[in-house]
């Protein structure tokens, strides 16, 4: 599986319900996500931030994931 | 389990340092877009920051860093002793404005190239984890 595909699966995985958007940014390693979803609801940006990586971190820890821009939200 | 002599070390570098930034690289030769991007922000403070290049022992720092503040990625901002977090935290926290008010700083441009303090190994009180005999 593509990582961009294997990314958004696990962070869907992790959050459920959450909206994922995964864009490769070059390589198939250098990954931007947006991820909306209701469980960021009053988390600080460091812990909104923190459930995404540990979503990943099993790709993000064996360096197959170099780098992942993450930009979050809570849905409207 | 991260390697408790290196946690020490760590903990003590995020406890004596106001600022301070895990990075791959230096802040003058950063090894990464995303540790760069994090300099970039620091450097336009022109604010003193210690900078250590955690290239040398990526793997140990990873463990230590995931116990230390569940973050297990680089760069990592702390400021007086908390995570402050990675590359896009800083620069989402840096446009609203609340970087300032973490640093204690007002944005100054272009930053002095004095401001840079890196880690050298002949200060003992700043020397890096991984050249700690352990």
């Amino acid at each position: 599986m593509a990582l961009v595909d294997d990314v958004k699966t696990l962070i869907e995985h992790g959050l459920p319900g959450a909206t994922v958007e995964v864009v490769d940014e070059g390589g198939g390693d250098h990954l931007r996500v947006q991820v909306s979803a209701s469980q960021f609801e009053g988390l600080s940006l460091i812990e909104q931030h923190r459930l995404v990586k540990n979503a990943v971190r099993e790709r993000s820890d064996t360096g197959e994931l170099h780098s992942l821009t993450i930009k979050t939200s809570v849905p409207k | 389990m991260a390697d408790p002599n290196l946690k020490d070390k760590v903990e003590e570098l995020i406890r004596d340092n106001q600022v301070l930034l895990f990075m791959k690289g230096t802040p003058e030769s950063p090894a990464c877009g995303n540790s760069m991007r994090a300099v970039n922000v620091l450097e336009s403070y022109g604010i003193e920051y210690a900078a250590l290049d955690v290239l040398p022992a990526m793997q140990p720092l990873r463990e230590v860093t995931g116990e230390i503040a569940d973050w297990t990625t680089f760069p990592q901002l702390y400021v007086n002793g908390q995570l402050v977090g990675g590359a896009d935290i800083v620069e989402e926290l840096d446009e609203s404005g609340e970087l300032a008010e973490v640093l204690g700083a007002e944005r100054a441009e272009p930053a002095p190239q004095s401001a840079k303090q890196e880690l050298k190994a002949d200060n003992p009180q700043q020397s890096p984890p991984m050249q700690i005999e352990r």
